[in-house]
């Protein structure tokens, strides 16, 4: 199944590159996908595709944008050439020796200037084998470069299908804390955890200790598990009069099963309005 | 530290600036427990001495992406013994450091368990004050393993301990840090529980641990909170520091804190003790650490004729403001 889901995409992605390269790069592609040892060559051809296929950002036709949209890919549009032909590069490499791919994928990570490391770790979603890649992914949350990071965090199907509980909440944490796009996460509902909600209310409270503001997307994670001792921070976050942040604990609450919880908001007409005309989603507290 | 960030916003962060008064502390001497000069500049040392910074600990720690092989760690723990132990006395501040596997890369096993090998050839080295900076980044498994092993290897050599408390989840990875400290028959008063805040002191003051805080803008501790924290627990086993690094940080941390805690009152006592020698108790448990051997002797403000007196290998100083460099 999902490998022939891969397959569409990798063939539209295929379909993408070409339309957007020139006939010499076309060329120099070809040359090194049919090459019988790719292997000798990947190194070299993966770092200097930039001067072959420019940097420009992709152009992608209205069918190609709405099978990839369908297939889940659809932010590859916002993509600069040179990093969806690495991606399709890596993705349609012939080695089919498990431990050869790693070594020879391994070996660009170990080197990766910040495009090339970008690429790398955009091409996870892509690559067989997904299991091999879930340490590199974890290592990749350690990193402290914006754009790696958001390679990773941001429609990024790959985390959320793959990493372990412990790697996952790192991610969505270390997301808060380097402020990026809690909305672009792939898998945030689905792999919220109890830990996690009880990690992000702990770093809540730590905010409001240092007199910070709280990001209201925090409590998307931490809805379906309030409890009592959960519901005393909330009612300590609703006194903070920061309307965002009221607003966001009350849509919470309305996702959880704890009724006192929901019994509190119904004291507070304006919440109790805002979840009554449906006006409230997540969507709704964009940056 | 990093990412994404608008000019507009930090501005309106922070506030209309108020102009630090150097002169409000001056004669006063400060001990930077936490600081990588590694990243940092001359004009940065020469800027700690000026502002009466003696001496300083840099903690071993990671180069903002991870090593990847052994010699790179073994050169860096070299550096730290040698050229930037030099550097630093080029400008009269004594420089002592800390040396330990930093919890990020010890989540690469294989070189971790290599780096464990080559650490008892450093932590004896003369000047070292500790096993540091060493503890929890993501609270993994792998993390745990080597933060326990290098408990034992500071308890082998009776060092003292610096440990980087989590950025994420660090209530609990603080309390898991303590715990397992006090696990492996360590003596809370011989670590130094790093990157406190507000959640956190507490605890580690009760339970006879070693608080420091790191005065770093955005990410840590402000120096407006850290005044409220001493008002508020004493200026017994807490300390603050500036974990400058590579980072946007500021080299001038302690002394700009002490300023800012005498400005609001606090006593001459509680500020010596809080960016000075509160430290020094800490770290002095090494053995390695003598205040005598500090170069106080050296006036840094002291100018002949409008020009720094300069000792015997010193830096020579240059004016920034000028446009020939010569």
């Amino acid at each position: 199944m999902r490998d022939d889901h891969l397959k569409v995409v990798k063939e539209i992605i295929a379909a993408v590159v070409k339309n957007n390269i020139s006939l010499e790069a076309e060329k120099w592609l070809e040359n090194f996908t049919r090459s019988t040892d790719q292997l000798a060559q990947l190194a070299k051809v993966f770092v200097m595709l930039p001067r072959k296929t420019g940097k420009l950002p992709v152009a992608i036709n209205e069918d190609q944008q709405e099978a990839l949209h369908a297939a889940g890919f659809g932010y590859i549009r916002n993509w600069t050439i040179d990093r969806l032909s690495r991606v399709w590069l890596l993705a349609g490499l012939d080695l089919h020796d498990k431990e050869l791919l790693f070594a020879a994928i391994n070996r660009l990570f170990l080197s990766a200037e910040v495009n090339e490391a970008v690429a790398l770790y955009s091409a996870l979603p892509l690559l067989p084998h997904p299991e091999i890649w879930v340490k590199r992914c974890a290592e990749g949350i350690r990193s402290n470069i914006g754009s790696v990071l958001e390679a990773i965090m941001e429609n990024n199907p790959y985390p959320a299908a793959n990493l372990d509980e412990a790697a996952w909440n790192q991610l969505v944490l270390k997301a808060f804390f380097t402020e990026k796009n809690i909305n672009l996460i792939v898998g945030l509902d689905q792999r919220a955890n109890l830990p996690l909600a009880l990690t992000l209310v702990d770093y809540a409270q730590e905010r409001w200790a240092a007199g910070r503001e709280v990001h209201p997307q925090l409590w998307r994670m931490v809805g379906r598990f309030i409890n009592a001792e959960i519901f005393e921070t909330l009612k300590t976050g609703l006194q903070h009069y920061n309307q965002m942040e009221q607003r966001a604990i009350a849509l919470a609450i309305s996702q959880s099963g704890y009724q006192p919880a929901k019994d509190y908001i119904n004291t507070f007409p304006e919440l109790k309005l805002a979840l009554a005309d449906g006006s409230l989603n997540w969507d709704s507290f964009n940056q | 530290m990093c990412c994404s960030s608008s000019i507009e916003r930090d501005k309106a962060m922070m506030g209309a600036p108020e102009a630090f008064d150097i002169d409000v502390v001056k004669g006063m001497k400060f001990f930077d427990p936490h600081v990588h000069m590694t990243s940092r500049t001359t004009d940065d040392y020469q800027a700690m001495a000026d502002a009466g910074v003696v001496a300083l600990i840099e903690p071993a720690f990671w180069l903002g992406q991870p090593r990847t092989g052994l010699d790179s760690f073994n050169d860096y723990y070299s550096s730290l013994i040698g050229w930037e132990r030099f550097r630093s006395s080029q400008f009269g501040i004594k420089h002592y450091c800390t040396i330990g596997l930093n919890s990020r890369e010890a989540n690469n096993e294989s070189l971790a368990e290599q780096v464990m090998e080559i650490l008892p050839s450093f932590i004896y080295k003369e000047g070292v004050v500790g096993v540091g900076e060493i503890g929890f980044d993501d609270q993994t498994a792998a993390e745990e393993k080597y933060y326990r092993l290098q408990l034992e290897l500071a308890k082998e050599a009776g060092l003292p301990v610096q440990v980087h408390t989590p950025h994420r989840d660090k209530k609990k990875g603080t309390q898991r840090s303590m715990d397992i400290a006090l696990e492996h028959g360590l003596d809370p008063y011989s670590i130094i529980i790093d990157h406190n805040n507000e959640e956190t002191v507490n605890e580690v003051l009760d339970r006879g641990f070693w608080a420091a805080f790191t005065i770093y803008p955005f990410t840590k501790m402000g120096n407006e909170r850290m005044v409220e924290i001493v008002k508020q627990y004493g200026a017994e086993r807490i300390m603050v520091n500036s974990a400058a690094d590579w980072g946007i940080s500021d080299p001038l941390a302690v002394p700009k804190t002490a300023a800012l805690m005498k400005m609001r009152g606090l006593s001459d006592q509680d500020i010596e003790l809080v960016a000075y020698s509160n430290a020094i108790t800490a770290f002095a448990q090494s053995g390695q650490l003598d205040e005598a051997d500090f170069n106080t002797q050296i006036d840094l403000t002291k100018k002949f004729e409008g020009n720094t007196i300069l000792r015997g290998g010193q830096q020579p100083r240059t004016d920034k403001s000028s446009i020939i460099i010569s």
